[in-house]
């Protein structure tokens, strides 16, 4: 396991995104570095994912803070900063 | 070619009702909703076939005559639209009434609002009075003609009332609004392709999610707007104390308890004024068996 839990932290992102997006994707090749705006994502899949995530990981997501996010390491980091 | 005829054709009903005197434009508006409704004999049937599927009557001569009046109703809609600023700043023509936990989200400026109503009353004056308080964003559909869209959307935003398109690549486009602190204003009454199958008058009409799901997620308030006519030009409108839904790690489950309060609001209205509504559209998709020969 990494030292600051990055890699738990995708592992469970993956499984999220794989279990409440709609969308047909390769979830598994999934990286911190994967573009959001790659996921296929529209106005109403993104709050579905969203929701699901935040459950998962059992806290509340700034959506100012969401919104800014341009790489799945991103919400990572902002996953990790709300005590994921 | 046939657009730039469509498009003149707009411009030239749009002179004559910047002409006409209010109560005279209203009276031609429903006119043509009434010779609209005579002409249009699919949307009749269904409208007509709507109505006693409802269960506002029972009666289909009294079903005709409820379609009829709703096809008057949107005519005015229209006109009424446009002539807005007749109503907005005067309390004789707009009555308000807001309850208090609205009023402190609405007056708050880094508080979103979600605004939910239906094709009921006139939702376009609604959303143009709304914006006094902060902006607020309309989602509507493209017009196939793009000039007739351009002179609609010149024509339908007023203050701080814009329209947004349906289809937008951004995904958080309506989470940063509502970050923002604005308002964003949705008709949930249209058949929802990717919606959930929720009751509406008794039976199920895929209905959409998007209000109840930024909710729960944004955590932005929710409201229910009815702005009903009480006589040309003249309106009530009222908007429901918030409706809150704690959620319960079920998103599915939240969804629908949000989704199927909102249709019981929209119901609601509906019952009291069922010819301010617009019923020429097909909500029930898989009711076919049932129509009825206008």
């Amino acid at each position: 396991m990494d030292a600051d839990g990055t890699a738990d932290v995708l592992v469970r992102l993956r499984d999220v995104l794989r279990d409440s997006a709609v969308e047909e994707h390769d979830w598994d090749a999934v990286e911190a570095e994967t573009p959001i705006e790659s996921l296929g994502f529209d106005s109403l899949t993104i709050l579905d994912v969203l929701y699901d995530v935040e459950e998962e990981f059992g806290i509340a997501l700034d959506p100012k803070q969401v919104v800014k996010t341009r790489t799945v390491g991103e919400i990572i980091t902002l996953l990790q900063q709300n005590g994921a | 070619m046939l657009h730039l005829l469509e498009y003149w054709a707009a411009r030239l009903a749009l002179f004559g009702v910047d002409l006409l005197p209010p109560a005279a434009a209203s009276r031609w508006a429903a006119a043509l909703g009434s010779l609209w409704w005579t002409a249009d004999r699919p949307r009749r049937r269904v409208a007509i076939s709507n109505i006693l599927r409802a269960g506002v009557t029972n009666d289909a001569t009294e079903a005709r005559a409820i379609g009829r009046g709703a096809s008057r109703h949107m005519g005015m809609v229209l006109v009424e639209s446009m002539k807005s600023a007749l109503v907005l700043d005067d309390p004789e023509r707009l009555r308000v009434d807001i309850p208090g936990d609205v009023a402190a989200a609405l007056e708050d400026p880094d508080r979103g609002l979600i605004v939910v109503s239906g094709h009921f009353g006139n939702w376009e004056i609604a959303g143009q009075w709304l914006s006094r308080y902060k902006p607020v964003a309309g989602i509507s559909r493209p017009m196939t003609n793009p000039r007739v869209q351009k002179l609609a959307l010149e024509r339908r935003q007023r203050r701080a009332f814009r329209m947004i398109p349906k289809y937008d690549p951004d995904p958080g486009r309506f989470l940063k609004l509502l970050g923002d602190g604005e308002i964003l204003a949705l008709l949930v009454d249209q058949h929802a392709r990717r919606g959930i199958d929720v009751p509406f008058f008794g039976h199920p009409a895929k209905t959409h999610t998007t209000a109840a799901m930024l909710h729960l997620v944004a955590r932005t308030p929710l409201t229910f707007l009815v702005c009903r006519r009480m006589a040309p030009m003249t309106f009530e409108l009222s908007l429901s104390p918030l409706i809150e839904r704690a959620r319960t790690g079920d998103r599915e489950a939240d969804v629908e308890a949000i989704v199927r309060t909102l249709n019981a609001r929209l119901e609601e209205a509906i019952r009291r004024d069922p010819d301010q509504y617009l019923w020429g559209h097909r909500r029930w998709r898989e009711s076919r068996g049932d129509r009825l020969d206008a």
